[in-house]
């Protein structure tokens, strides 16, 4: 099934051009996963609540096409992530900065979605999300609490970010579009 | 005091040269300082003080005093010493000074000396270089004195010559002159012989243009005699035309007479056809007659043929009469049987009544065919009448037609022969009309023709005589012309007699000429090779001049010499002054060495003085961080207890550790240190790893109580299915804990507490489905097939399901393949699946 799906995959994208991107939005409850799609999309702070459930949404990006899905970061819902990960192109994982108690617990989901045979030739970037906030952690903090200089055969990055003042979100989606251009 | 000091002075003057310069700046400026400072206090004091203070000031004054000339008696000490140390170092720079200055003295010498040596060499040179020169110049005058010598000769010679070429010139002037002469004469005559053939010339041109001028009255002579040519051929045509004109006047007479005579015998013809016309007319009246004759007859026939009807009908009534006679008969005989004879008799007469009407009606019939017959005839013949009538008819119409349109034809070419008469006779009119104008011109013409012939006459005889008389003055002029020309060749055979002389002459003339050339050039070689031998003795001399020229060179090369050896002993002196100067820098430069080597020597003593500073401080380091190592140790004691309770709290991996603190005992402090950050590092790592696991712990508690109580009754199977995703990851995401399976009792023990958060989390998972196949359902198909697992996951399908759901939605999205066959397994398992739900 998979093999047919490729090979129709490789047909639309011969038939239609550019294949859109793949790209999951992870991350704990409230780190700001829905805040930074419609950011990504609108470039506006829209009102959210809890998503239960997911959203996706399509983000041209430098003139390539992304299907972002931004899915429930729930505890209840979080085992449902493990349904999402096949062809996926890149993982943006939220990290709330601020929320120092559950970064341990972040960085056992984050492992945890690293260790999916699925998701082994997905690009990581990391958000370190809510840097606005007075006690936020800085980037190397955040990356030295998730493991990441521990990883290995991973391309990642961490990027501080702010979802509501906007800031970092360029700079991390120019580094998203090189490398997933020059994975091609 | 004094004393004392003077003995201090004559200690440190030992050691004066030495130290002499900084010990007493020192003393100086300590002692300018506490003045200032004691002063200061003075005057601090001054303001303040009353007069019962007064003894106590005067004996402080007085110690003052003494100070101050303690001080004043050290200053006079230091100044003698300045001034020792000042004696003594002039006396080493006067030292130096002789030094210098012998040293300077000793070069000055030497340079001297060989400067001396230098220019008794170059004098030398210079008297040979001198001799020489007076020895080459002595050989040149010679030699110029013989060249001088023979210069005259060639001098005295080429004045000989110069007189030689002038008497030359002055004899080619006069043979010029004379040949100027013999060729004037020449020129003249010939300008003569010249204007001679031009008026010849002239002349004859005259006799082109007269003869030219013939030419052209030739020439329209010729052309009036063409023009009467002319007119004597439009004469003969207009003659031919006339006849022409004639002949065509008789042929058109004889064809007015032809026409006439046609006219005749058409009109005969026309008489004839009436002729016939009245005879056909006769015919056609008899034949008329005859033809009322035959109808007639017919009538008559006719008649008859009705008297013969009824004739014949009487004789059919007198028949059928007869036949009731005898039909009256027979009854009677019928009647009267008895009366044989009777009857034979009546029958008899009966038979032979019958014969005679058969006789009759034979005779009737014979009659009958005989009118038949003739009337056949007759009719035949009537017929054949009408017949011959209606062709005589025809024929009469036609020859009427034909008569008729004879006479019209013949109307028509009467008219036409008429008109032809008439336009011949019109034409005939014209002709001699125009022979009549042709005529009139002729006259006119031969009359205009003869006036031009009498004129062109006149005009050719005039011509004639014109001419003859040209001819003849032109022959006149011609014989006085050929006697000028004789003349001329009589002049002409002078002339050339004349210029024979003068030729003759010239020929003399040049042959001396020649001879005096061959003399000239002869002369002219002399005179080259005069002038040669005159080159070469320039050539001698201006060669004897360049060697002078050398030798000058040479000379003033030689003084060049002598001057940049005078310069270059200029340049040693300025050496030595800046040897001198050098001398002088160096000696500084040794005060100032020997002023740094002292320096140095102090610093020396200064740095040992830091350095044992600096061990002492060293030292107490030493001391303070055997210290320190001694609370390190206190430390790593402590740390030990505290690892020992978390090894306890923890049951692994501590056996290493505690085999480190075995070898805690070594006395080895780095090594202890090194071991202690380790240990410190593992520690603090562990107690992270520690921290996240119960983090992790607690998580997976909280989760799972939710999860046991959304299904109170279906717990095995809950534990089977969610956390089998579930085990995977944690089992990879923490190898070594076993109390991940461990912490289920305190869960059990929460679960029944809490209905309100079963509740939630129920809801928040059915929210959950319903939103993801909400997305499913409404969501594009690219999209719906990435749904297609966490609906199957939500709605707990089966692997089949699933692929029977993803193969569906690759049909939806592809344009072609066959839509696949649901399963039959599909209604049970989603009954089953919407249990769960409920």
């Amino acid at each position: 099934m998979r093999k047919a799906c490729g090979f129709f995959s490789s047909l639309f994208s011969g038939l239609f051009g550019t294949r859109e991107m793949r790209i999951l939005i992870l991350g704990l409850d409230g780190a700001g996963k829905t805040t930074i799609l419609y950011r990504l999309q609108v470039g506006e702070v829209v009102t959210t609540i809890p998503t239960i459930g997911f959203n996706v949404e399509t983000v041209t990006y430098r003139n390539l096409k992304f299907q972002v899905w931004d899915l429930g970061g729930q505890t209840s819902i979080r085992p449902y992530w493990r349904c999402y990960y096949s062809n996926t192109d890149a993982v943006i994982y939220v990290v709330d900065s601020s929320d120092r108690d559950r970064m341990g617990i972040s960085k056992s989901e984050l492992v945890a979605m690293l260790e999916e045979e699925e998701l082994k030739k997905a690009i990581l970037v990391v958000f370190a999300n809510k840097q606005d906030m007075d006690q936020a952690m800085t980037p190397t903090e955040v990356a030295n609490a998730l493991g990441l200089p521990a990883l290995k055969d991973r391309k990642w990055q961490i990027f501080k970010t702010s979802a509501t003042k906007g800031t970092g979100l360029d700079e991390a989606m120019e580094w998203l579009v090189d490398s997933l251009k020059s994975r091609q | 005091m004094f004393a004392k000091l003077k003995k201090k002075i004559a200690e440190e003057a030992a050691t004066a040269p030495r130290s002499g310069v900084r010990i007493p700046r020192t003393i100086s400026k300590e002692s300018i300082t506490s003045v200032g400072a004691d002063s200061g206090d003075d005057f601090a004091s001054d303001g303040s003080s009353s007069r019962d203070d007064l003894p106590a000031q005067l004996l402080r004054r007085n110690d003052q005093i003494r100070k101050l000339e303690a001080k004043l008696s050290d200053y006079a000490e230091q100044l003698r010493i300045m001034q020792k140390t000042k004696d003594k170092l002039e006396i080493a720079l006067e030292k130096h000074q002789d030094s210098s200055i012998k040293k300077l003295q000793d070069q000055n010498e030497s340079h001297q000396a060989s400067r001396t040596k230098m220019a008794e060499g170059m004098a030398l040179a210079l008297e040979k270089k001198d001799q020489e020169c007076v020895e080459k110049m002595a050989v040149v005058e010679k030699e110029k004195a013989a060249l001088s010598a023979r210069l005259e000769e060639m001098m005295e010679q080429s004045l000989a010559l110069f007189q030689k070429r002038d008497d030359l010139d002055e004899l080619e002037g006069f043979q010029q002159q004379e040949l100027a002469k013999v060729k004037h004469m020449l020129l003249k005559k010939e300008e003569l012989l010249s204007q001679q053939d031009r008026e010849l010339q002239q002349k004859e041109a005259e006799v082109q243009s007269a003869k030219r001028g013939l030419s052209e009255t030739r020439g329209k002579l010729q052309a009036l005699q063409r023009q009467h040519e002319e007119s004597c051929r439009l004469n003969s045509e207009f003659e031919i035309e006339r006849e022409e004109l004639l002949l065509l006047r008789e042929e058109a007479d004889k064809k007015i007479s032809e026409l006439e005579g046609q006219c005749q015998e058409l009109q005969l013809v026309i008489q004839q056809v009436s002729e016939d016309f009245q005879k056909s007319q006769g015919m056609v009246s008899t034949l008329e007659r005859s033809l009322q004759e035959l109808q007639t007859e017919h009538e008559a026939l006719k008649l008859q043929q009705q008297k013969a009807a009824v004739t014949e009908e009487d004789k059919e009534r007198l028949l059928t009469d007869l036949q009731k006679k005898v039909a009256s008969l027979e009854r009677r005989l019928q009647g009267n049987l008895s009366q044989d004879e009777h009857l034979q008799e009546l029958l008899q007469e009966k038979s032979s009544l019958e014969q005679s009407l058969e006789e009759t009606r034979a005779e009737l019939l014979a009659v009958r065919t005989n009118h038949a017959d003739t009337v056949c005839s007759l009719e035949a013949q009537v017929s054949r009448m009408s017949c011959s009538i209606t062709e005589l008819q025809t024929l009469l119409r036609h020859k009427e037609d034909s008569s008729r349109a004879y006479r019209e034809r013949t109307d028509t070419q009467i008219a036409n022969l008429e008109q032809q008469v008439l336009d011949s006779s019109e034409r005939l009119k014209n002709a001699e009309q125009q022979i009549t104008e042709k005529q009139q011109h002729m006259d006119k013409l031969q009359g205009e023709w003869s006036a031009e012939k009498a004129f062109l006459d006149q005009q050719l005889c005039l011509l004639e005589q014109q001419s003859q008389e040209k001819a003849s003055r032109l022959e006149e002029s011609i014989s006085s012309l050929q006697t000028e020309r004789q003349m001329l060749q009589d002049r002409g055979a002078d002339l050339d007699r004349q210029k024979s002389e003068a030729d003759s002459s010239l020929k003399q003339r040049t042959e001396e000429l020649e001879l005096c050339r061959v003399e000239l050039n002869s002369r002219q070689t002399v005179s080259t090779e005069i002038a040669k031998a005159l080159e070469e003795t320039r050539h001698q001399k201006e060669e004897l001049q360049t060697q002078v020229g050398e030798l000058t060179t040479s000379l003033q090369s030689s003084q060049q010499e002598v001057s940049t050896v005078t310069e270059k002993l200029a340049l040693r002196e300025e050496d030595i002054k800046t040897l001198q100067n050098e001398v002088q820098f160096r000696q500084a430069s040794l005060i100032q060495l020997q002023e740094e080597v002292e320096r140095q020597r102090a610093q020396m003593e200064q740095m040992e003085l830091d350095k044992d500073s600096q061990l002492a401080s060293l030292r107490e380091e030493l001391l303070s961080q055997t210290q320190q190592l001694d609370s390190c140790q206190t430390r790593i004691s402590y740390l030990e207890v505290e690892v020992e309770t978390l090894t306890e709290q923890l049951h692994s991996p501590e056996v290493c550790e505690e085999d480190q603190n075995g070898s805690v005992t070594v006395d080895d402090l780095d090594h202890i240190q090194k071991v202690n950050r380790e240990l410190e590092q593992q520690l603090s790592d562990k107690n992270r790893t520690i921290k996240q696991l119960q983090q992790r712990l607690a998580e997976l508690k909280r989760t799972l109580q939710k999860e046991l109580k959304l299904k109170p009754e279906p717990e095995a199977e809950g534990k089977e299915r969610l956390p089998e995703s579930r085990a995977e990851k944690q089992e990879r995401l923490c190898p070594d804990p076993p109390p991940a399976s461990t912490p289920s009792p305190p869960t059990s023990n929460t679960t029944v507490t809490n209905t309100s958060d079963l509740n939630d989390s129920r809801e928040i998972n059915f929210e959950y489905l319903k939103h993801v196949v909400l997305k499913f359902m409404s969501s594009r198909e690219a999209e719906a097939y990435q749904l297609i697992r966490a609906v199957s996951v939500l709605l707990n399908f089966t692997r089949e399901e699933e692929d029977m759901l993803k193969q569906t939605l690759e049909y939806k999205m592809s344009w072609f393949g066959s839509k696949p066959s649901p399963k039959g397994t599909i209604r049970p398992s989603v009954s089953g699946t919407s249990t769960h739900w409920s």
